[in-house]
């Protein structure tokens, strides 16, 4: 959809305030396209993609990339729904044309850090003959330190060019606190309680860490001000509900290395919903998990998200998927939720994942606290 | 005669009965609670909101202590409902679209543990049962009440 059709849309939720009264500001017009690129998926495709724009600049030529993140594998033996979702995903990818340049996968392959889990991710992503990024996830990490991770998928951060952008991986998980070695816990317990959203042992694990902020700004150092960096990363960049460890607790730090920088997109997992957000000059995409999808906090989730759809608990296939994503000509990225249903985002209240919980408040857990 | 005598026996049991019943009720509201008896309360309470929080998280040890089977696929109740988000106790009895009846949050605890979780559902009076409601409420305690809400 080119620009003149997506501005021809519009729907009526947009606060006139927030477009300025003088056309479509960056804000609504992300909004904008959201909805408008939900009708034209549903037209056009099996997977009702939808789509949205972020102008991000570049100078050359336009390439595709896709994401797959938060297949939380088992072994075989005890789950193979998981299997199949991220199966799925990948024969997705396989089937895109043009082809993706590259896949960046964004950490939690395995569910609790089983090499076994990390050998069947890597099994079923060698049916992917593309070139693949990876990044960990918490998931794959502190069972044995990552040590698993490493040997079959290489060291993080991690930066390449590619036509005209910066790309960088960051390590958001292996830097948590210690949590277990005064309590003597085994490489499972440890494991166990990282594992846990909502759990209270392990507190604030994710960061970026002083030492990799030293590498960014040292990447970054000799890249333009005004060209695009991508980053990717297993958490989101800003703080997101605490309680259930979604942040990225130096996350100030981070916006300082970043501040310079006018076209910063950061797209990570973890999250396992729909999720947009603007801190500075940096966007946030957050991306869909394979494996299942979480119901939104009570509270934080980002005034400029369109929250997505209450899904089926009955359909393992619901509220789940992958992401493709375009850098276009026009110095624009355009971004899809590969979702395996027509509806992608709410459109009424009623449908709403975050209306959903409107009458909600919630107490954090106290049975894992000593 | 002798029937009259026995009917007003009986009828004089069953009077007392309920007068000593009576008063034995009526007792518990007519002394003030002392602070000990209030925490004896909260800590039956809390008790049971211990073990349905453990439940819910997939605690092995408890499982096997109630004999419970909640899942086949590795996931626990938590992993899709972390704090009990999106379980909505608030909201029953309601038509339940998934079971497509007018349902408790007790029938919607067995579906979860039936159809995504795989799981051997738990008898609706059941100690894992009361249990995980428990947890289930006292996490959504100070919502709004709402039920019949889709």
């Amino acid at each position: 959809m080119d620009t003149p059709e997506r501005e021809k849309r519009s729907i009526p939720s947009i606060d006139p305030a927030a477009a300025g009264g003088e056309g479509i500001t960056r804000r609504a017009f992300i909004h904008r396209s959201l909805v408008a690129g939900a009708a034209l998926g549903a037209a056009s495709q099996a997977l009702f993609p939808l789509i949205s724009t972020l102008d991000v600049a570049y100078g050359a030529q336009e390439f595709r990339f896709a994401w797959i993140s938060d297949t939380h594998l088992y072994p075989k033996t005890l789950n193979t729904r998981f299997v199949e979702k991220a199966e799925r995903a990948v024969n997705d990818v396989k089937a895109m044309k043009p082809a993706p340049d590259f896949l960046i996968f964004g950490g939690d392959l395995a569910q609790l850090g089983d090499p076994v889990e990390l050998q069947l991710g890597a099994d079923i992503l060698k049916n992917l003959s593309l070139k693949k990024y990876f990044i960990p996830g918490e998931h794959d990490w502190y069972l044995d330190m990552g040590a698993t991770w490493e040997k079959l998928f290489g060291k993080q951060p991690w930066s390449f060019d590619h036509k005209g952008v910066r790309f960088i991986g960051l390590d958001t998980v292996s830097r948590g606190p210690d949590y277990w070695s005064a309590k003597k816990m085994t490489p499972a317990e440890r494991m166990g309680h990282m594992a846990t959203l909502d759990g209270s042992v392990a507190g604030p694990w994710a960061g970026v860490g002083a030492d990799q902020l030293q590498w960014l700004a040292k990447t970054l150092s000799n890249w333009p001000k005004d060209k695009p960096v991508i980053l990717f990363s297993h958490n989101p960049l800003y703080e997101y509900y605490p309680p259930w460890n979604f942040w990225v607790r130096d996350w100030r730090d981070v916006q300082e290395v970043l501040r310079p920088y006018t076209k910063v997109t950061n797209i990570h997992g973890h999250t396992h919903q729909v999720l947009y957000n603007e801190i500075g000059t940096m966007r946030s995409i957050g991306m869909l998990a394979t494996s299942w999808n979480w119901p939104y906090p009570p509270q934080g989730v980002p005034a400029l998200t369109v929250p997505m759809v209450r899904v089926d608990p009955g359909d393992h296939f619901d509220g789940v998927g992958w992401g493709k994503l375009t850098m276009t000509a026009k110095e624009r990225v355009d971004y899809q939720y590969m979702m395996w249903r027509k509806d992608v985002f709410s459109q009424t209240q009623v449908d709403s994942g975050t209306g959903d919980n409107m009458n909600q408040i919630l107490s954090p857990r106290f049975a894992d606290r000593p | 005669m002798k029937k009259g005598w026995i009917y007003a026996v009986i009828v004089c049991s069953v009077s007392l009965g309920i007068g000593l019943l009576g008063a034995g009720i009526g007792g518990a509201h007519k002394v003030k609670h002392t602070p000990e008896q209030l925490k004896a309360f909260e800590d039956v309470f809390m008790e049971q909101v211990k073990i349905g929080d453990l439940l819910f998280h997939g605690d092995a040890a408890t499982e096997k202590k109630l004999g419970t089977k909640l899942s086949r696929t590795g996931m626990a109740c938590a992993m899709c409902h972390p704090f009990a988000v999106d379980t909505h106790p608030y909201e029953f009895p309601k038509f339940q679209e998934q079971i497509n009846k007018f349902s408790t949050l007790r029938d919607m605890i067995n579906w979860c543990i039936e159809k995504p979780n795989e799981g051997e559902i738990l008898g609706a009076d059941s100690d894992a049962m009361k249990a995980l409601e428990a947890y289930i409420y006292w996490s959504n305690r100070g919502s709004k009440l709402d039920p019949g809400r889709h």
